[in-house]
């Protein structure tokens, strides 16, 4: 006999509210439904309501942990339609803020992870690390969570002293590869909970168009840094991982792997950062009637901007986002089919979702 | 004949691509959409997302259909004098979500498919116009 177990909105493992109701069999799900919108704010019409400089604030408050990647897809839009481009030091600030923004997402997730695996200290060790990387991040920007940073036609803060933030990024990368690193990818804990697990096969990951860490642990090796650079990364040396197996312990692996990427793309950056302008210092922009694209790698995957301008007006005609969890959170329903149930948290996380960004 | 090139023939128009606002843009018609999502498969194009523009008056809606070719962004718009065009869900599994919720936000029917509430919770109207309902509201409050 099958019944039906809801899980959420008010969600056992993760902090926001989305509903799943699974039919289960036993502890075997035999199929899910996925219910969003328990966020939904309205933020792309009200986006419509604020002018140039408004805008960027509203749009920082879609998602808490990957603020700078929307106020920096959203401003390469704008930067379409007003028809300016950042200084070359400005693309190197915003590729090293949307790395350590990378390293904090996925450290965040790497805790949350290890506490659904029952690995509680592990969560404690990761929190410790992220803290120090939000140190980081408020010591360049002044702050903690909405930086404030991006502007048209650049960022609004320089990095004045990137031979300490050096410093501070190699600690980091030197206490990830002891600590994080090893036990996620060795521990007997970390490969009974997440080995086989969840599993969402490359030609379901292709047919659901999902994207990020999700799509790269499915074995399929996009990344807009590298299939369309933007800012600084064609100029940077990096590698993309990839893993076949489509589970849990492959995401687990790919965003470990990818914070050492981070870690080698901020050296890079730090080292390479150009003198000169941070913005280009203009306060008024002449919009032109018409609609630009942009496309960002967040630490979840691309997000793209559609932004709609009419020439003389003061606020945007329209605003669209598509988020990367908006595209990954449907393939739950296959990653939880013939699961145990007692997997199905440890499942939703592992897609590492957001649903504030999801709903909008 | 690169996998981009084959598109235009494919869809039967003699029209360049354009390339606009960081997009490959291509024109088609609004009756053209299912074609255009079978070529987009068959070229292992990635189905990205569509944006919907409400037009002023009477004009109707402006749907922009986005799909990623190895990085390139590929952009089909559509104009709707109507409130319907065909879904391309049964063809395009990544389309789901994105034409609920524009049916939900704009009341524009995806003609072939069926919809369950997705953004909207139980007890609000699926399939209104919400900018018209918003609209309508602030009117009354002042």
């Amino acid at each position: 006999m099958s019944y039906k177990i809801p899980m959420g909105p008010y969600h056992p493992g993760l902090e926001e509210p989305y509903k799943l109701d699974m039919i289960c069999e036993g502890e075997t799900v035999l199929d899910a439904k996925l219910h969003i919108g328990f966020n939904f704010r309205g933020i792309e019409h009200l986006a419509e309501t604020r002018n140039h400089i408004q805008v960027i604030a509203l749009m920082e408050r879609v998602c808490g942990i990957c603020s700078f990647i929307h106020t920096l897809t959203l401003c390469r839009a704008m930067e379409g339609v007003a028809g300016v481009t950042a200084p070359p030091r400005a693309q190197y600030i915003r590729v090293i803020m949307a790395e350590l923004e990378r390293l904090h997402s996925h450290v965040l997730w790497a805790g949350i992870a290890a506490k659904l695996m029952g690995f509680k200290t592990m969560f404690m060790a990761c929190f410790e690390i992220r803290e120090k990387i939000m140190d980081i991040l408020a010591a360049i920007s002044g702050n903690r969570v909405n930086y404030s940073m991006n502007r048209i036609g650049g960022v609004n803060r320089d990095i004045t002293d990137p031979a300490s933030i050096l410093k501070m990024v190699e600690a980091l990368e030197g206490e990830m590869a002891r600590t994080v690193i090893p036990i996620f990818t060795t521990s007997r804990t970390a490969r009974s909970r997440c080995a086989g697990i969840g599993v969402l096969t490359k030609e379901q990951a292709v047919s659901l168009g999902v994207v990020g860490p999700v799509a790269r642990a499915s074995g399929l090796p996009q990344d807009l840094r590298k299939d369309a650079p933007y800012a600084a990364y064609a100029e940077l040396d990096f590698d993309v991982p990839v893993q076949p197996d489509g589970d849990v312990r492959a995401r687990l692996l790919v965003r470990a792997l990818e914070i050492m990427e981070s870690c080698k793309i901020l050296r890079q950056a730090l080292a390479k950062l150009p003198p000169g302008e941070f913005n280009t210092g203009e306060e008024k922009f002449n919009f032109i009637t018409g609609t630009s694209t942009a496309r960002v790698e967040a630490p979840r995957g691309e997000v793209m901007y559609s932004v709609s301008w009419k020439e003389g007006s003061r606020n945007p005609a329209r605003v669209h986002v598509r988020t990367p969890t908006y595209v990954v959170m449907p393939a739950i329903r296959w990653m939880v089919k013939g699961a145990r149930l007692a997997d199905t948290p440890l499942i939703q996380a592992s897609i590492d979702p957001c649903y504030s960004c999801t709903d909008r | 004949m690169s996998p981009l090139d084959s598109i235009p023939e494919k869809l039967g128009t003699t029209d360049p691509w354009v390339d606009k606002g960081g997009v490959h843009w291509l024109a088609l018609d609004a009756a053209k959409v299912r074609e255009l999502a079978k070529a987009m498969n068959e070229i292992h194009a990635r189905f990205i997302t569509i944006t919907a523009y409400q037009l002023p008056k009477e004009e109707g809606f402006r749907l922009e259909y986005h799909w990623d070719l190895d990085g390139r962004l590929l952009g089909f718009s559509f104009q709707i004098t109507g409130k319907s065009i065909e879904s391309i869900f049964d063809l395009t599994e990544a389309a789901d979500w994105i034409e609920r919720e524009i049916h939900e936000e704009y009341s524009l029917d995806f003609v072939g498919r069926e919809y369950e509430p997705l953004l909207l919770r139980q007890g609000e109207t699926s399939g209104v116009n919400l900018r018209d309902v918003v609209a309508a509201s602030s009117k009354e409050k002042i």
